[in-house]
């Protein structure tokens, strides 16, 4: 394993010796990025007044990363994943999916319902770039914003015509299919996105955990990653007003199958049923424009997740319908080929918000939110549907005393109908001591709700034995008090930064292994659970570490470095003897590092290449049962080769290797596995693109002051 | 325009009517599922009367086998009975009959056999259903509850000319019987154990028990009782639970304390018909815990072996002696004199017992 790294900082250390001999200015990087997620308004990232994570456009095109997960694994440095088929599990400093709040244009992201996100929603083709807050920023986005808020803003073409097609294939049959179709006509807009990604999946290992009392098991069938399709439309349509503002209209659809092998071991590897998932979301809004930098902008949207079962084999289910006419099903049979709904998640968000300036260097935002949340789960829950809402208004200031300061001051109340009143504040300051070096600092509270499975989900899982899951209506609200500094180090082609973090959690929700017992008698009779768990209120948990990362631009070279430092504690509270131990959180590693150098260079006014080395390191993952998952390091080659015939066409073929020193993690089944990485894989993808107008993506301004653009 | 806007209306009926579940469409799914079973008992049917073995189900192979065996041994010791064995456990029954490369193992839900006894071309003159539970607790009140509804004719889909003269005979648990069952068991586990309750030696069984805390059932005493009826052959003799309250590994040891004994070597065994996942979670799993008890005694997530080891007794892999009751041949002939005893016995009077007119 060290000779990996070894040989890799060798290269990187050739690389640098190389690129040192040309230098050049970052501003064409960071500094000039504009970004929206610490406040909500638009600045260039060196007046932030929070501390901003940025993955730029040019970083995402080198990269060329196959979804999301690929792109903030390599690319963040604070990340790491779990995908099952529920979703993909990510952490983030530590928390997981419930914890982080994932944005697509500064709207929450369609599918994420209570934290179970599905990340391949998002077409990574269709990324602009993507901002990443950590911490605490309720006071802006309300629930869920505890570890972070992760903030996907998505490609815009403003005018004339543009034709997009970008098709990559790789190891295990990997398809990424991606078509746009842009057209303006007058003040009209239309933008049409097709998605559709697809792996045969993979087996890492054939072998299941077994206890030293049992047969092994050596050819199982269950796979490290299963098999998946997905197809996603959407379809965007904008009237620009001018002057006065603009309004858009916007919808999609999202179908995905995960199928799932059967072996021959009926306690290990035998499924019944393949996963179905059936998205769709619509949203309507505008903005109508006040004059200099004030606006109001009002947004509907609504979204479903839906999650089914599709059968593979007869399957019996148990107290189906209690009565069906005269007759009773104490069992219901599905058919191999029907598929039955296990739960349909939607949820309305109807916000509105106002954006002015103010006498003093002051610049308000205020807004209010009514949420509602709908979830009918025929088997899951008690009745079969539950319901939830939320109102909420907030408003922020952003004071500018003088040209070295900033203050941002934020609050947010919420009402529930569940648990009541809630206020989230947060303060942010800056100071810019010299022109290159500022700091930052934060206090901020976050809150999370409990989602309504948490309140109201019965469900059971196989593992090493039958797992019974339920919720817990006397819940209450998760709450957080985040704490954090930085330091920014900027000079014209090198960036640093420093960022020290305390996030002490309070309400913690967690699965709690409770006595059998205090289950209800009717599923314990069912299911004869060898563990009964339900959702509970931890007492508190925290969350403390520093992140460090560095830019360093040398000619055609850019060299990106970050490290994470992370400690956890948490609480788990043992209802059976009314006592608490100190545990670490589930998934966290103490260390991580990622690191990437990329070579751009333009051989011809025809041909552009890029060239990039990345690599990502994790030290071991703790989990409280069923092993830590292994420490890892992986490391990435990927080329661009962009072929330009005229301005309106362009022709770009991209090619790699992912995890050239073929490290696979081959833990067995039932057990953490560090990464879920298949070994060595290569990769390859055309992009054909034709462009026709003006093309107004991503501006970067240095009178960003006096223009400004809503999120 | 207008045909685009039929179409599309058209096309929204289309889907309106694939995500609907009309009530026909559940009654083919309950009707295509009872044909196979249907079909299963009328190509196996060789006698007139026949035997149904309830038990709750496993998805362990060591368990099929443990069933296995007991069909064999039942259709050797019951000949004029044809043999069959049901889950009650839906999960249990969709994993055994699925896999690939496997022949399906079709324990069917109690209801399905039933219905199945009860068709044209089949009608076995004599049904007995034996109950592989242990004790008399919950799970053998949905045996008999099954049974309710079909000699009520629930669904209305039955013959009642054939359910008015059908023998309908009732098998009980294990341990019935608080003296004699409770006897029998004992004399049977003491025969084949003794020398691991001898000297510092300890056998400690771990059966399930109904988990209410208040004991509906009143079956959950058979534990106890079985202890004492053991102990009258060595103080070296426990028998906890995983669910019955007050007698979990806790209790035990609290148990052996008073008894003066803390250390030994300890050997744990299911008293459960098969060998499943409580046997290997419950008492013989591993886990991140270190077994250490708290003030209270108890860690829920710790299994009975790292536990007891964690209190000074040797146990660990080696004194798990993971096997099924149904794997012990003189265990097993306590059920089998209960099937006999049925079949001795008069019919069940189950008609109207559901709903009295």
């Amino acid at each position: 394993m060290n000779k990996f790294l070894l040989s890799g900082l060798l290269a990187l250390a050739i690389c640098l010796c190389q690129g040192v001999m040309a230098q050049d200015t970052l501003k064409t990087y960071d500094l000039q990025e504009l970004v929206v997620t610490g406040t909500g308004t638009l600045h260039l990232l060196k007046d932030a007044p929070v501390q901003t994570e940025v993955i730029t456009s040019k970083q995402l095109k080198n990269f060329t990363g196959k979804s999301l997960q690929d792109i903030l694994s390599f690319l963040g440095t604070s990340f790491d994943f779990n995908e099952d088929d529920m979703g993909s599990h990510i952490t983030m400093n530590g928390l997981g999916n419930s914890y982080i709040l994932i944005l697509v244009d500064g709207k929450r992201m369609n599918g994420d319902v209570g934290g179970d996100n599905d990340l391949h929603l998002i077409d990574p083709h269709n990324i602009e770039k993507i901002e990443i807050v950590k911490g605490a920023s309720s006071a802006l986005y309300g629930s869920d914003a505890i570890a972070g808020v992760i903030n996907i803003i998505t490609r815009k073409h403003d005018d004339g015509l543009f034709l997009e097609n970008s098709t990559r294939v790789g190891s295990y049959g990997d398809i990424r299919q991606h078509n746009g179709i842009g057209i303006r006509s007058g003040r009209w807009n239309s933008y049409t996105n097709f998605q559709s990604q697809h792996t045969d999946g993979w087996q890492n290992t054939s072998v299941e955990y077994t206890l030293p009392i049992e047969e092994p098991v050596t050819d199982s069938k269950n796979k490290t990653r299963n098999r998946f399709t997905n197809r996603q439309v959407a379809e965007r349509l904008t009237y620009d007003a001018g002057k006065s503002g603009e309004y858009y209209a916007e919808g999609s659809i999202y179908g995905k199958r995960i199928y799932r092998p059967s072996g021959k071991y009926a306690h290990y590897d035998v499924n019944t049923y393949d996963l179905k998932y059936k998205n769709a979301s619509a949203s309507l809004g505008g903005k109508w424009k006040l004059g200099g930098r004030d606006y109001i902008s009002f947004d509907a949207d609504w979204n479903r997740h839906a999650y089914y079962y599709h059968y593979t084999d007869n399957t019996l289910v148990e107290d189906y319908e209690k009565s069906e006419g005269t007759r009773y099903y104490p069992y219901y049979p599905y058919l191999a080929g029907q598929e039955a709904l296990q739960s349909d998640q939607q949820r309305t968000l109807i916000s509105a918000k106002g954006v002015f300036t103010l006498p003093y260097g002051n610049r308000l935002s205020g807004g209010a939110e009514f949420r509602y949340d709908y979830l009918h789960a025929p088997n899951r829950v008690e009745g079969g549907t539950v319901d939830d809402w939320t109102a909420a208004v907030y408003v922020q200031d952003e004071f500018n005393p003088s040209k070295k300061f900033n203050v941002t001051a934020g609050l947010r109340m919420t009402v529930n109908h569940q648990f009541g009143f809630k206020a989230t504040p947060k303060l942010s300051l800056m100071w810019s001591a010299t022109n290159d070096i500022r700091f930052r600092a934060t206090w901020s509270q976050g809150f999370k709700t409990p989602a309504p499975k948490e309140l109201h989900y019965m469900y059971v899982k196989q593992m090493t034995g039958t797992y019974l899951y339920i919720g817990n209506k006397n819940l209450k609200a998760q709450s957080s008090n985040y704490f954090s500094a930085s330091v920014e180090y900027s000079v014209s082609n090198l960036v640093i930064t420093l960022n020290g973090y305390y996030n002490k959690l309070d309400n913690m929700i967690t699965l709690v292994t409770i006595p059998t017992y205090d289950a209800p008698a009717e599923y314990v009779a069912r299911f004869d659970p060898v563990k009964t768990r339900q959702y509970q209120n931890m007492d508190k948990a925290k969350t403390y570490g520093a992140d460090f990362s560095l830019r360093w631009k040398i000619g055609d070279f850019l060299l990106n470095a970050g490290y994470s430092y992370l400690d956890t504690e948490a609480d788990l509270y043992d209802s059976n003897h009314e006592s608490v131990k100190r545990v670490t959180i589930d998934g966290m590693a103490h260390h991580k590092g990622s690191a990437s150098l990329i070579w751009n260079h333009n051989f011809s006014p025809v041909y552009h290449m890029s060239a990039g080395v990345y690599g990502r390191i994790s030290s071991k993952r703790y989990y409280q049962t069923d092993g830590n998952g292994k420490g890892y390091q992986i490391w990435r080659i990927a080329t661009t080769h962009d072929i330009t015939s005229s301005k309106r066409l362009l022709l770009s073929i991209q090619a790699g290797i992912d995890n050239i020193f073929n490290y696979v993690d081959r833990t067995p089944h039932g057990r953490h596995l560090g990464t879920t990485t298949p070994g060595r894989t290569f990769y390859a993808g055309v992009v054909i693109r034709f462009t026709n107008g003006r093309k107004t993506i991503n501006k970067i301004s240095s009178n960003i002051n006096t223009k400004d653009d809503e999120n | 325009m207008r045909t685009k806007f039929i179409l599309t209306l058209l096309a929204f009926a289309m889907v309106l009517g694939f995500t609907s579940c009309s009530k026909s469409d559940k009654k083919s799914n309950y009707d295509a599922y009872q044909k196979t079973v249907n079909e299963t008992v009328k190509n196996q049917k060789r006698n007139d009367k026949v035997i149904l073995l309830v038990a709750f189900g496993s998805t362990w192979q060591q368990a099929y086998d443990a069933f296995d065996a007991t069909v064999s041994a039942y259709k050797s010791a019951f000949s004029g009975y044809d043999v069959f064995l049901s889950f009650s456990s839906a999960i249990c029954i969709n994993r055994a009959a699925a896999g690939e490369n496997v022949a399906p193992r079709n324990f069917y839900a109690p209801p399905f056999w039933l219905t199945a006894f009860a068709q044209d071309g089949v009608k076995y003159s004599e049904i007995v259903i034996q109950s592989l539970q242990v004790i008399p607790g919950e799970e053998y009140a949905r045996v008999i509850n099954y049974i309710k509804d079909f000699a009520n004719n629930s669904n209305g889909d039955l013959d009642d000319s054939y359910l008015s003269r059908v023998k309908l005979k009732l098998g009980v648990p294990l341990l019935q019987d608080p003296e004699t069952d409770v006897k029998a068991v004992a004399k049977a586990l003491n025969d084949l154990y003794k020398d691991k309750a001898t000297g510092s030696n300890i056998m400690a069984f771990m059966g399930h028990g109904n988990p209410d805390e208040y004991d509906t059932y009143k079956a959950n005493i058979r534990y106890t009782q079985l202890e004492e009826e053991l102990q009258t052959y060595s103080k070296n003799y426990y028998v906890g639970t995983v669910d019955m309250m007050e007698n979990f590994k806790t209790n035990v040891l609290a148990r052996m304390k008073a008894n003066g004994i803390t250390i030994g070597t300890l050997f744990c065994h299911p008293l459960m018909s098969i060998a499943g996942d409580h046997a290997h979670n419950d008492m013989a799993g591993d886990d991140n815990e270190n077994g250490a008890p708290n003030e209270d005694g108890e860690v829920e997530d710790t299994s009975w072996k790292c536990y007891f080891a964690a209190n000074g007794f040797t146990c660990n892999d080696n004194t798990q002696i993971v096997k099924g009751l149904l794997e012990l041949p003189t265990v097993r002939q306590v059920w089998m004199n209960h099937t006999q005893a049925a079949i001795n016995g008069a019919p069940l009077d189950y008609y109207h017992s559901k709903n009295p007119e």
